[in-house]
């Protein structure tokens, strides 16, 4: 029954986002605003139709329903509910159903809050995501449905993939990784409307600097949520493998963020426009490209848990949707060029203009790391890798240089600027640069990676503080303020500029801990008896006792669990364990991390001997990692302070003079 | 000339879709082998009933390597009556044995006891050296050495009756010369 | 001397970043066995794993790996011996980065070429000086910083 209405939800979305991709293009086409409004009103009914099969599939799985193929492959009855709940998202099919629902989401969202404005534009936005959710809609109709069922119905299940029940984060880091892949639609149905209407100004990236900002943050956060989860729980004692599906996240992150800062330049001084099109279009790409190599089998990933039929469905949608967009951009291309021209080689439209440059050299160095072997294969026969020392090296310089165009561009004029102006705003970070980097030597860091981020990020945090306190004072002078009120209203009266600030500062951070965290960690590999100790670092670990039993939450799984106790900078216990689970044939980690703001104290246990009672561990002491995390929630906190709305102003005398007609900042900025 | 932009579309959308259409078909975890045409690793294992049995007692006539485990599922089930039905049927000439893949002796006792045994010996690679001088990445992988010890074929992934005649073919054409 | 400070910390900060390079660059102290053991079972790929190094895999397979490391070590073995040795059982699919340079120099070439670009797109389209005005340069300048410290 339940099966039954999950799978007729999918087959209605199907119908529905069939007849509003209709609706949309002929209302587009004859200005009709009654169609436009009953598209929009299906497109909201797919997203019904989603939110139902999703209610549907959970249901399932939470009564063990294993007449749905689905469910008797992902769930037991044994597993506990909180984890069939978020088995939604643990394989193919459930977590397309998902991938549906937000993406309808975001669709029905976008259409309500623009239905009485842009009535140019709104059409062909509905129309783009409309054919996205189609997309979707007839891949679960077709390629994978979720709602299969299996005959004859066993009375077990095979049980959800062992990591997925390690760990609750599971519930958090793939909802906002897809919150992020979908929302990348609606900047990229704006792009396309934008170019079919041959509106080219700065309308449509007005519109859509909040659209983009949103799915941004979720990206982020995702991303960022991630390498915790791989720190935290995998157990290797890092937090970035360049596996194929953590650059399938990276790579729409990379040119969504270089996105970002060319429509700045595109809505304030009209040049980048082919830049902001362009990589709109790579986003949206990018998030396709991501899910097909991870999804279809053809890269070995973590995470290509199965390989399925929707590869070819997916490896289509690229090639047409590229196509399609692509032939768009160069139709419109005379349109497009001759924006805002820089005036100068060191100004700040080179900045950006070079920022771009380099956002786009890193994601062309992922992407051809992560497709090499392929093409290595597919000309050769030969199979090589490509893994973290080769990224590492390539990529690192490439940071190190956007690291420090973070910082120089902002306090670059827009126009020409003078060597005066330079030697004066640059000359104290580059003291406090020169003299970070000089104590570093001195204290018998021999890194250059680390020395030398060490030096930019100073540097640029050195520069941020300037700004600030330049703008600051200037305001404190002018409206007689104090310098805490100066600043506080100059950050909440430019809230783009001052989150973008913030945002940067998170940057700097994790940049700073991850140079730190990786130059100078420390490790090693001990077998050790039971009362005896291991040292590293500062610390000391003991080894207490080695327990094997099954699990408390799930009798199925047999827990090796080595209890040791720790002194040093941090003092404690702590218990590290690997766990058999019944359907998979290597154990699980479960590596014991102990953090501090200095360090990590980070166990691991490789292997024991139940006859001596010994255990194998791998010991490492992280400095610094906590601060990635804390730097990501400062980009969080920055980028959510810059796309806040700010309250309505009355329209003061003077100010700038604008390109575009006042818009009061709370309606479609 | 003013056209020629459009050549940018066929430009950036042929590669990638070539490219990404050419892992189709193909596990991305099978390697490019290099003991292909090279003289077989030697080694000295104990089996599974106890004894002792190496590269020397092999040697002189083909044999067949099948790396396995019981946890390999369903994979090494599937192939295990194919395996079977080959030492039946090519005994005589060629030698199979297997070799116990990253397993629990004991858990492989019980697979050949629910599955059937079919009577040929299974090596126990305590360490994994085999494994790793065979550049094993995962069972089932089976290797075919000709009489003279040169592993003319490999099978990565579970065997099927056609993909074993073919295999077995070019081991057996050495034998009859 | 305060006008040419700046220059001055320039000029010092690049320094010290060349020679921070220097010193890194520069060969240490000969590297123990269980140094040169660690580097390369950082280099050597997992065999069933997905992308994680020997180093830091737990596996059974990693760990034999890492014990051969370490006998071909102690034998007397070079590092580029003990590379052959796997690669002789795995082909190069071992190594977790690809041995012939090329890879390594696309992506800098990309940028590079990038770059180069950019600096030619820039020098053929920035506009001339704007024609004289009552205001000196100085004082033009000085408003326009005035302006952006403000600016939204």
């Amino acid at each position: 029954m339940i099966p039954t209405i999950g799978h007729a939800s999918i087959v209605i979305g199907l119908g529905l986002t069939t007849y509003a991709v209709v609706a949309f293009v002929l209302a587009a086409g004859g200005r009709d605003e009654r169609l436009a409004a009953s598209g929009r009103r299906a497109v909201i009914g797919s997203f019904v139709a989603a939110l139902v099969g999703c209610v549907a599939m959970v249901i399932s799985l939470l009564t063990h329903d294993f007449s749905v193929l689905y469910v008797a492959e992902n769930n037991a009855t044994t597993t506990p509910a909180f984890i069939s709940a978020i088995s939604l998202w643990a394989a193919l099919e459930g977590s397309i159903l998902f991938w549906t629902l937000l993406a309808t989401g975001w669709a029905s969202v976008v259409l309500h809050r623009h239905r009485a404005r842009h009535r140019l534009l709104m059409p062909w936005v509905g129309a783009t995501l409309a054919c996205v959710n189609l997309f979707f809609f007839a891949v679960m109709t077709w390629a994978g449905n979720p709602f299969a069922l299996t005959a004859p119905v066993g009375a077990e299940g095979i049980g959800p993939n062992a990591l997925l029940q390690n760990h609750p984060f599971m519930a958090l880091h793939p909802p906002l990784l897809y919150l992020g892949y979908t929302g990348m639609a609606v900047p990229f149905a704006f792009g396309v409307a934008a170019l079919v209407t041959k509106r080219l100004d700065e309308e449509w990236l007005r519109i859509v600097r909040r659209w983009t900002l949103v799915p941004w943050i979720f990206l982020t956060l995702g991303i960022i949520a991630g390498a915790w989860w791989s720190y935290e729980v995998l157990g290797w004692g890092g937090y970035w493998a360049w596996d194929p599906v953590e650059n399938a996240a990276l790579l729409p992150w990379l040119t969504a963020t270089a996105f970002v800062h060319s429509a700045m330049v595109a809505e304030r001084r009209g040049g980048l426009r082919i830049w902001a099109s362009a990589l709109v279009i790579a986003t949206f790409t990018l998030t396709l490209v991501g899910t097909f190599l991870t999804r279809s089998g053809v890269v070995i990933s973590v995470h290509s848990f199965t390989q399925s039929a929707i590869g070819p469905w997916f490896l289509g949608a690229i090639l047409l949707a590229l196509t399609l967009s692509l032939g768009l951009l160069v139709w419109r291309l005379p349109g497009l060029i001759g924006g805002g021209r820089p005036s100068g080689l060191l100004s700040r439209e080179s900045a950006f203009l070079l920022n771009n440059v380099l956002f786009l050299g890193l994601t062309f160095a992922v992407l051809f790391g992560t497709l090499l072997p392929l093409l290595v294969t597919a000309t050769s026969g030969d199979t090589i890798s490509v893994g973290a020392p080769w990224f590492n090296t390539v990529n690192a310089p490439i940071f190190v240089a956007l690291l420090f165009l973070m910082g120089i561009g902002p306090a670059l004029p827009w126009g020409q600027a003078s060597w005066a102006t330079l030697r004066d705003r640059f000359a104290v970070p580059s003291i406090l640069g020169a003299v970070v980097v000089a104590a570093g030597l001195a204290l018998g860091l021999r890194s250059a990676a680390v020395l030398v981020t060490l030096g930019i990020a100073v540097l640029v945090g050195a520069i941020m503080i300037g700004e600030v306190i330049r703008g600051a004072s200037a305001r404190a002078r002018g409206r007689d303020e104090d310098a805490l009120t100066a600043t506080w209203r100059l950050a909440t009266r430019n809230r783009r500029r001052y989150g973008g600030y913030t945002v940067h500062v998170g940057v700097l951070v994790m940049a700073i801990a991850v140079a730190i965290s990786s130059g100078l960690a420390t490790d090693a590999t001990v077998t050790i008896g039971p009362g005896e100790t291991a040292r590293i670092g500062a610390y000391e670990i003991r080894h207490e006792r080695l327990v094997v039993e099954p699990l408390a939450a799930d009798a199925r799984v047999i827990e090796t669990r080595a209890e040791l106790t720790y002194t040093g900078p941090q003092t404690g216990s702590l218990r590290t364990a690997l766990r058999d689970y019944p359907n998979s044939p290597t154990a699980i980690a479960t590596p014991a991390v102990r953090t501090s703001f200095g360090e990590d104290l980070y166990v691991t246990l490789l292997a024991s001997d139940p006859s001596t009672q010994a255990v194998t561990l791998h010991l490492f002491v992280n400095p610094l990692v906590v601060w990635i995390w804390i730097g990501g929630v400062i980009v969080g906190i920055g980028s959510t302070f810059a796309i806040w709305p700010e309250r309505r102003r009355v329209a003061v005398a003077a100010a700038q003079p604008q390109r575009a007609p006042s818009v009061s900042p709370v309606e479609g900025a | 000339m003013r056209h020629l932009r459009w050549l940018l579309i066929p430009l950036v959308v042929l590669p990638l879709g070539l490219l990404l259409l050419s892992g189709f078909g193909r596990d991305p975890r099978e390697i490019a082998s290099p003991i292909l045409g090279r003289p077989a690793p030697e080694w000295s294992l104990t089996t599974l009933d106890g004894k002792a049995l190496g590269t020397d007692a092999l040697a002189g006539r083909p044999y067949v390597v099948n790396f396995w485990a019981s946890w390999c599922i369903p994979a090494c089930v599937d192939e295990h009556p194919v395996l079977a039905a080959a030492h039946e049927r090519y005994g005589d000439e060629v030698t199979i044995v297997g070799v116990l893949y990253q397993d629990d002796p004991g858990a492989a006792e019980s697979f050949l006891a629910r599955y059937g045994n079919a009577g040929y010996a299974h090596a126990v690679d305590e360490r994994g050296a085999l494994a790793i001088d065979y550049g094993v990445t995962g069972p089932p992988e089976t290797f075919f050495v000709d009489a003279d010890g040169i592993v003319r074929a490999k099978q990565f992934g579970p065997l099927t009756d056609a993909l074993l005649a073919d295999r077995m073919a070019s081991i057996l054409n050495v034998a009859e010369r | 001397m305060t006008r040419h400070l700046p220059t001055i910390a320039l000029g010092a900060l690049l320094a010290l970043a060349a020679l921070s390079i220097v010193f890194s660059v520069r060969p240490g102290p000969e590297p123990t066995l269980s140094e040169r053991a660690g580097a390369l079972a950082r280099e050597l790929r997992c065999p069933d794993c997905q992308g994680l190094s020997v180093a830091d895999s737990p596996t059974s397979s990693a760990r034999e790996i890492r014990r051969q490391i370490d006998e071909l070590l102690a034998t007397g073995g070079s590092d580029q011996a003990v590379r052959n040795h796997f690669v002789a059982r795995y082909g190069d699919w071992i190594l977790l980065a690809p041995r012939s340079p090329l890879p390594w120099l696309v992506p800098l070439a990309f940028v590079i070429a990038g770059i180069a670009g950019m600096v030619a797109w820039l020098a053929g389209r920035t506009r001339p000086p704007p024609a004289a005005s009552p205001l000196t340069a100085e004082e033009r300048r000085g408003l326009r910083e005035e302006a952006e410290a403000l600016d939204a």
